[in-house]
């Protein structure tokens, strides 16, 4: 289910800073994005600020779940960090990261906090002083180390990603805190079963020019899908027959690969399929029958309970007697426009297993 | 502000195709337990735009107590979430920290989880009544599917109670007296707003990088079979072929089953109704009893020349059983409503999924 795997060769991660007592572990780190950390992130760089800063990046961090072994982190959330940078110097809000990071939590407390992002591609100075602050013990994913992904964000442009992880750097003492070698590590893009209606829908959307697209039924989509699979199969027959003409090269992989998929179909009478086909549909459209009319006896049902006083007119003579008792009648009425629901339903049932026999 | 938002109805519900995916994920992380959040966003000209989401915590009250109903005690206290005090202060916190980064910061509702269709009773009721009563009324509820949308389409609805309801449940009159008077039916008491997903120009830009459409032009043919098992191509996101899967049956039957499990509560409510009917004509019975003889006396009374008994004792002495609201039923007669249509929804696709095996299996016959 990955998306994007760019190919990378991979030797060793390069220690954290080491503090005694402590080993940290020099595995390799895999990273996997979620797409809706990167929806968020694309949607932080669209909402940046650009009145006081003279930035063009906005950063921010990563939430997610790391694997036990620490060698796979898995990028699920992330949030927004203001930030102002300018020549010579960068302020991130670090109380505003403590505080945001404690309410994620309280929500998702499975997940812990994995590094950061930014929205441009470029590594620098600053960039070196946050992902110091992002690995630090105290603030920070030590000793794991913290993972940086850039996103580039430039309009017109594709959207490239990258993810890092760092090193420490001996430049000397003082300048230690603002430098630090970062190092590419793979990463790719990954989305569950679950996401993927809700990704079908959002791609939906991408070739319209007004990027939106309304929610579909499930017929819609079953017969987009019908139709796409019939375009697949008119390609796939259009280069077969080709073939036979000796039109287009022939592929032995690919006459292997066509073999086993028209093997898979079944071989099964065609007096069987056309007694089972006719069994099932007769059961489904019985289903369909009877929980219309469910909702038909439920709708009945209701206006009665309420459609009682407007009729019975006649019986104002006490001023709660006469209404009650009107009501009654109706209730009775209702009661027994259930009873037929009831009996309907039983029926159904009988009459299914009856009907294969036929 | 009431004033110009009574102007324009809202008309549709515009979600951000960020918001979808964090619904989407939230929601199936938690599975089979429900799952809320808050949304944000803002709304323009009676369309509301949701651009922003966040769950509601309740996974730490969840695994404090572990008796063994654990995950139906996690849902009901998940599907309680949004009403509860603790989560309005969560739900302001986070607003005030998203509006530093820019994000809308206007509370516009709330969103839910549901399970092949479970979702009308009385808590989405009073969620949606407890968001749709401030002062900022123009909220929505929206909810997704889990299981619907695993079997198909993307299943994310949006909900309001109708100012009728809202009128109603307010003073909490489920009276058949009051119910005739307003005209209020089970129809009336969520209103549907249509829903867009709307995506950003950098995620539409993003989008066109991943696997769309199949490549036009000519391949490099694969060079063996296990070649090509071990690097398919890639399949596109949209259309969603999943949807062509033939195990539809057990979503049909499952919703079959909650379909008479909804039908037995109908017929409890229905005999809670007939016993307070009973115990009103009994109750009428005796009071009729009653003003017959005191009439009777009073007629001994006035021979006798004496002061006659008041005649309207018998409200202190009888007291009329209240009648249960109508609320449940209501609720109860929508949930069917909804299973309903969604056995509608099965079949239609069940069918047409047939007959295409069908006139696969026996291409002659067609």
């Amino acid at each position: 289910m990955a998306v994007e795997i760019p190919s990378f060769l991979h030797l060793a991660r390069p220690l954290a800073p080491a503090v005694i007592g402590v080993q940290p572990t020099t595995a390799p780190v895999n990273v996997i994005i979620q797409p809706q950390a990167v929806f968020s992130i694309l949607d932080h760089a669209i909402r940046r600020d650009i009145r006081d800063t003279q930035s063009t990046r906005v950063i921010g961090a990563l939430l997610g779940v790391r694997s036990e072994d620490g060698m796979e982190v898995e990028v699920r959330n992330c949030f927004a960090i203001p930030h102002t940078e300018n020549e010579d110097q960068v302020e991130v809000d670090v109380e505003y990261q403590k505080n945001m990071l404690a309410l994620q939590l309280k929500a998702n407390p499975r997940e812990v906090l994995l590094g950061w992002y930014t929205t441009s591609l470029e590594l620098n100075n600053f960039s070196a002083l946050i992902q110091n602050f992002f690995a630090s013990p105290e603030t920070g994913t030590f000793p794991h180390p913290a993972v940086h992904v850039t996103v580039s964000t430039e309009p017109g442009k594709e959207i490239e990603a990258k993810a890092y992880i760092s090193a420490p750097v001996g430049v000397n003492a003082e300048r230690a805190a603002e430098s630090c070698l970062f190092i590419p590590v793979p990463y790719e893009i990954r989305y569950g079963e679950a996401e993927k209606s809700g990704l079908e829908l959002i791609s939906g959307a991408k070739d319209s020019e007004n990027r939106a697209a309304p929610v579909v039924s499930d017929i819609e989509g079953l017969e987009r899908a019908v139709d796409q699979t019939l375009d697949l199969l008119d390609r796939v027959a259009e280069y077969v027959s080709s073939v036979i003409d000796e039109e287009r090269e022939p592929s032995n992989a690919l006459g292997q690969f066509l073999m086993n998929a028209l093997s898979l179909a079944p071989k099964v009478d065609p007096q069987d399929i056309e007694r089972d086909f006719n069994n099932h549909i007769q059961d489904v459209l019985v289903v369909s029958y009877l929980a219309n009319t469910i909702r038909t006896q439920i709708d009945l049902s209701q206006r009665l309970a309420t459609a009682t006083l407007t009729m019975g007119g006649s019986d104002a003579l006490a001023a709660t007697g006469g209404g009650e008792g009107g009501e009654k009648g109706e209730r009775g009425g209702q009661r027994g426009g259930k009873r037929g629901g009831r009996g309907g339903r039983g029926g159904g049932q009988q009459r299914e297993p009856r009907e294969p026999t036929e | 502000m009431a004033e110009t938002a009574k102007e324009v109805p809202l008309n549709s519900v515009q979600v951000e195709a960020l918001v979808v995916m964090k619904i989407v994920k939230a929601c199936a992380a938690s599975f089979p337990t429900t799952a809320t959040g808050s949304i944000v966003g803002m709304d323009v000209n009676g369309t509301l735009q949701v651009t922003n989401s966040f769950p509601f915590p309740t996974a730490d009250i969840a695994a404090s107590d572990s008796h063994p109903n654990d995950h139906m005690a996690a849902s009901n206290i998940a599907a309680a979430a949004p009403r509860s005090k603790a989560n309005a202060t969560y739900q302001n916190e986070m607003i005030k920290y998203l509006r530093e980064v820019n994000v809308d910061a206007n509370n516009i509702g709330w969103y839910t989880s549901a399970n092949m269709g479970n979702f009308i009773n009385t808590s989405l009721i009073e969620n949606q009544f407890f968001y749709q009563k401030e002062v900022n009324e123009r909220t929505v509820a929206l909810v997704h599917d889990v299981s619907r949308s695993s079997q198909g389409a993307l299943s994310l609805r949006a909900f309001r109670l109708s100012p009728t309801f809202m009128a109603a449940y307010k003073e909490s009159k489920f009276t058949a007296e009051n119910m005739q008077k307003t005209k209020l039916t089970y129809k009336d008491v969520l209103v549907e707003l249509p829903i867009i997903v709307h995506n950003s120009h950098l995620l539409t830009s993003f989008l066109h990088q991943m696997p769309a459409e199949l490549p036009k032009e000519e391949l490099d043919f694969p060079a063996s079979l296990a070649d090509l098992n071990a690097n398919p191509p890639k399949i596109p996101l949209y259309p969603n072929l999943d949807s062509l899967d033939l195990s539809i049956d057990p979503y049909l039957e499952r919703t079959c089953d909650m379909l008479l499990d909804s039908i037995e509560t109908h017929y409890t409510e229905l005999n809670n109704f007939q016993y307070f009917q009973r115990q009103l004509a009994r109750e009428q019975t005796k009071i009729t009893a009653w003003k017959a003889k005191r009439t009777a006396e009073n007629q001994a009374r006035v021979q006798q020349k004496l002061a006659p008994l008041p005649e309207d004792e018998w409200e202190r002495l009888f007291k009329l059983p209240v009648e249960p609201s109508r609320l449940e039923g209501m609720l109860n007669a929508k949930q069917v409503d909804q299973y309903s249509r969604q056995v509608d929804g099965f079949t239609a696709s069940i069918t047409s999924k047939m007959f295409a095996v069908k006139s696969n299996l026996l291409p002659e016959s067609s």
